[in-house]
């Protein structure tokens, strides 16, 4: 059967154009109509709970458990500014406890010299 | 337990907010696949997802008697899990600037066997191109969560929800490649 150009044209450029599709491409378009399958997304879960080992929730329960009996981080720094205050109430108290002894060995000194001053005066005369 | 019975949801959580162990240890048993399952399509890491969920729960027994909405548990519990893996995601971020391991040393393959299907592994890969963000939004939608409840994890509007995941779902159609 002869085919005049034009119809030769046409089947030509249908053919160049399917064989731009490539093989795959009626698996393509329906992957991309219809995007993942939920079968996909249930393996997903399914893989996930199985990397639980058994008696998670037990863990669980004693790893909050151990938690909750250690100090809460409230309690740790409360207990830190307590000994920080203490330590410095330590220190001023030392500190002023020195300088009122400082004071008294002075004066005592100071009286000393005083009297010894008042004996030479008495001494002159 | 039941889940989806809204009233015995609501029941355990009330004991489980006065501290009865055994009601904390159904809540857990309840939700551990369907955590599981959101934090693997978080982070891509099965080595992980004991540990993350580890983490969620125990916030979630810490933080249970904060809870002032017993019936919004469900919401409460995927917002904890989300902001977990988030915080997990940010730290591995962190780690790689300071810390001189290379991808390879973090991004350790799957054992033989452990993916077993050919549609799991082209989700996993799709879902690794996308934003931490984003996956969270697709794994709370499979997760059955609707538009208002991810709005209000999120802290966002229903339509800006509803935009994101538009642009989401593209997304993982682009990368889905089985």
């Amino acid at each position: 059967m002869k085919t005049n150009p034009e119809e030769n044209a046409w089947f030509r450029l249908r053919a160049h154009a399917a064989s731009r599709l490539g093989g795959a491409f009626p698996d393509r378009v329906l992957r991309l109509a219809h995007g993942c399958p939920p079968r996909a997304w249930q393996r997903l879960g399914c893989v996930a709970a199985d990397s639980l080992r058994p008696g998670f929730a037990e863990r669980v329960i004693a790893a909050a458990r151990e938690r909750l009996e250690l100090p809460s981080y409230g309690s740790q720094l409360a207990l830190s500014a307590l000994t920080a205050a203490a330590c410095l109430a330590a220190v001023i108290l030392f500190h002023h406890h020195e300088l009122a002894a400082a004071d008294a060995r002075n004066l005592a000194e100071w009286r000393r010299i005083v009297a010894a001053a008042q004996d030479l005066d008495a001494g002159a005369r | 337990m039941d889940p989806s019975s809204s009233a015995a949801l609501v029941d355990l959580v009330r004991r489980a907010q006065r501290g009865d162990e055994a009601a904390q240890r159904e809540l857990i048993v309840a939700y551990q696949h369907r955590v599981a399952g959101f934090v693997f399509a978080m982070t891509n890491r099965s080595d992980v997802v004991e540990d993350l969920c580890q983490q969620i729960f125990i916030k979630m027994i810490r933080a249970l008697d904060r809870l002032q909405a017993p019936a919004q548990f469900e919401s409460w519990l995927f917002r904890l899990a989300r902001n977990t893996c988030i915080d997990q995601l940010r730290r591995q971020r962190l780690r790689r600037i300071f810390l001189p391991f290379a991808d390879e040393h973090e991004n350790i393959p799957e054992p033989p066997g452990a993916v077993d299907s050919e549609e799991l592994d082209a989700l996993r890969h799709a879902l690794a191109q996308l934003r931490p963000q984003d996956r969270a939004l697709l794994a709370l939608v499979q997760e059955g969560r609707s538009h208002a409840e991810i709005s209000e994890i999120l802290g966002t509007s229903v339509a800006a929800v509803k935009a994101r995941l538009h642009r989401a779902r593209e997304q993982l159609r682009e990368h889905y490649q089985p």
